[in-house]
């Protein structure tokens, strides 16, 4: 019950590397949950679905990106 | 004082000196090494430190060298009237400078820490004062009798809580955070369990629970598409309400054991998730009045997301005041 901000920063760290390492073309695109599969009209206001796969895909790239590799060597 | 006494004595000894060193003994900012503030510090040529101005700018140190070579005779009296001339202007321009410098200093630094920690907009959140804090207080014990809950607009953004009841502020929750920790200190220490590392362990696990309801409410907020005008220090307000009514229900267990500390706590949710219905209908639902001014792509699905986002943030704040002081009551049970 003791949850402290270091377990908070643990589990948030956890739940960031879960999302990096889901492989796109391997594991989603064969569930239906890949990025370009589900193309929406402009007007329409965009599924949960769609936003879900919109704040994972930023995620990753933000992890990803060439800034944030040199902060770790 | 010590400097104003030690720089009238130096004042003294240099009017007597004058004679011998025939520096120029009034006033004493002509003393390029001395601060930007005239009177601050001694004109002690050896005591150059640079702890309140910055070292004084170039055009200070020509009038010095132009000055050094030309002393006055010992029999002169005061000064030579040319430099007497120059002085003071040139004194009043290095002190411009200099506090210029330090201001366009302060600015830049005040703008780089804005973009990680907005101070500006924390300010509106403080602006309350006593009047404000009293019934807002009142609100959160009984808001049942509060007929009206809209915020009043000015430019860009909601009216100072200073003078709007509805507002959200910063200041209640913070406080509230610090007295539940002191409380549970308190209590723990009636019950012999006190160590002082619990009282680090408390302030950690309320601040740890708070972030993760924050951002479960920012992310829900964004993956529904829910526009709002809450910001994120808002959410942190009405997230820091909750403390008051734990305070009130930890209390009451001092005196009432578990029947007082439920009773103390299913009151204040009860009162605490009205208040936060009432004052987030506004603010999230949508005012069913104008449906011209509405986006034309606004689908009615959108209702039913903040009705939901609306009972989630109402309905998570009785479970965590349970949560961060059930291991707080004390059993009754009779000390032997």
């Amino acid at each position: 019950m003791a949850f402290t901000l270091w377990n908070l920063l643990e589990a948030t760290l956890l739940c960031l590397n879960a999302v990096c390492i889901l492989h796109e073309e391997r594991f989603l695109v064969k569930m239906g949950w890949g990025a370009n599969q589900n193309i929406q009209g402009f007007g329409e206001q965009p599924s949960v679905r769609s936003q879900v796969f919109n704040l994972v895909r930023s995620i990753r790239t933000v992890m990803r990106s060439k800034y944030l590799s040199i902060l770790c060597y | 004082m010590n400097l104003v006494a030690a720089q009238k004595g130096s004042r003294k000894k240099r009017v007597s000196d004058t004679a011998a060193m025939s520096a120029p003994a009034y006033p004493p900012p002509y003393n390029p090494y001395a601060s930007a503030v005239p009177g601050n510090m001694p004109p002690n040529m050896n005591m150059y430190d640079g702890r309140y101005v910055l070292p004084p700018p170039y055009t200070a140190s020509p009038d010095y060298s132009r000055i050094h070579p030309s002393f006055p005779p010992a029999d002169q009296g005061f000064s030579i009237p040319s430099q007497f001339l120059n002085e003071p202007l040139v004194a009043n321009v290095a002190m411009q400078y200099g506090q210029a410098l330090v201001g366009s200093g302060k600015q830049l630094v005040g703008q780089e820490l804005e973009k990680y920690v907005p101070f500006s907009r924390i300010k509106y959140y403080f602006a309350v004062d006593t009047r404000y804090v009293t019934k807002k207080l009142g609100l959160l014990f009984f808001p049942f009798t509060h007929s009206d809950w809209s915020l009043r607009y000015e430019q860009d953004g909601p009216v100072q809580p200073r003078y709007e009841i509805n507002a959200p502020d910063l200041y209640i929750p913070t406080m509230a955070y610090v007295t539940y920790v002191l409380v549970a200190g308190l209590v723990l220490g009636m019950q012999d369990r006190f160590t002082p590392e619990v009282l680090s362990i408390q302030a950690s696990t309320a601040l740890a629970w708070t972030v993760f309801e924050i951002i479960v409410e920012l992310i829900t907020m964004y993956i529904t598409n829910i526009q709002t005008n809450l910001k994120t220090l808002d959410l942190i307000a009405y997230g820091g309400y909750k403390y008051v009514g734990i305070i009130f229900a930890v209390l009451l267990s001092i005196l009432f054991h578990k029947t007082g500390y439920f009773i103390g706590l299913i009151y204040c949710s009860m009162s605490l998730i009205f208040f936060l219905v009432r004052t987030l209908k506004v603010q999230i639902l949508p005012i069913g009045t104008s449906p011209s001014h509405h986006d034309p792509y606004m689908h009615n699905s959108g209702n039913k997301r903040r009705m939901y986002l609306l009972l989630f943030v109402a309905g998570i704040q009785p479970f965590l005041m349970w949560w961060l002081s059930f291991h707080l009551i004390s059993p009754p049970v009779p000390k032997s």
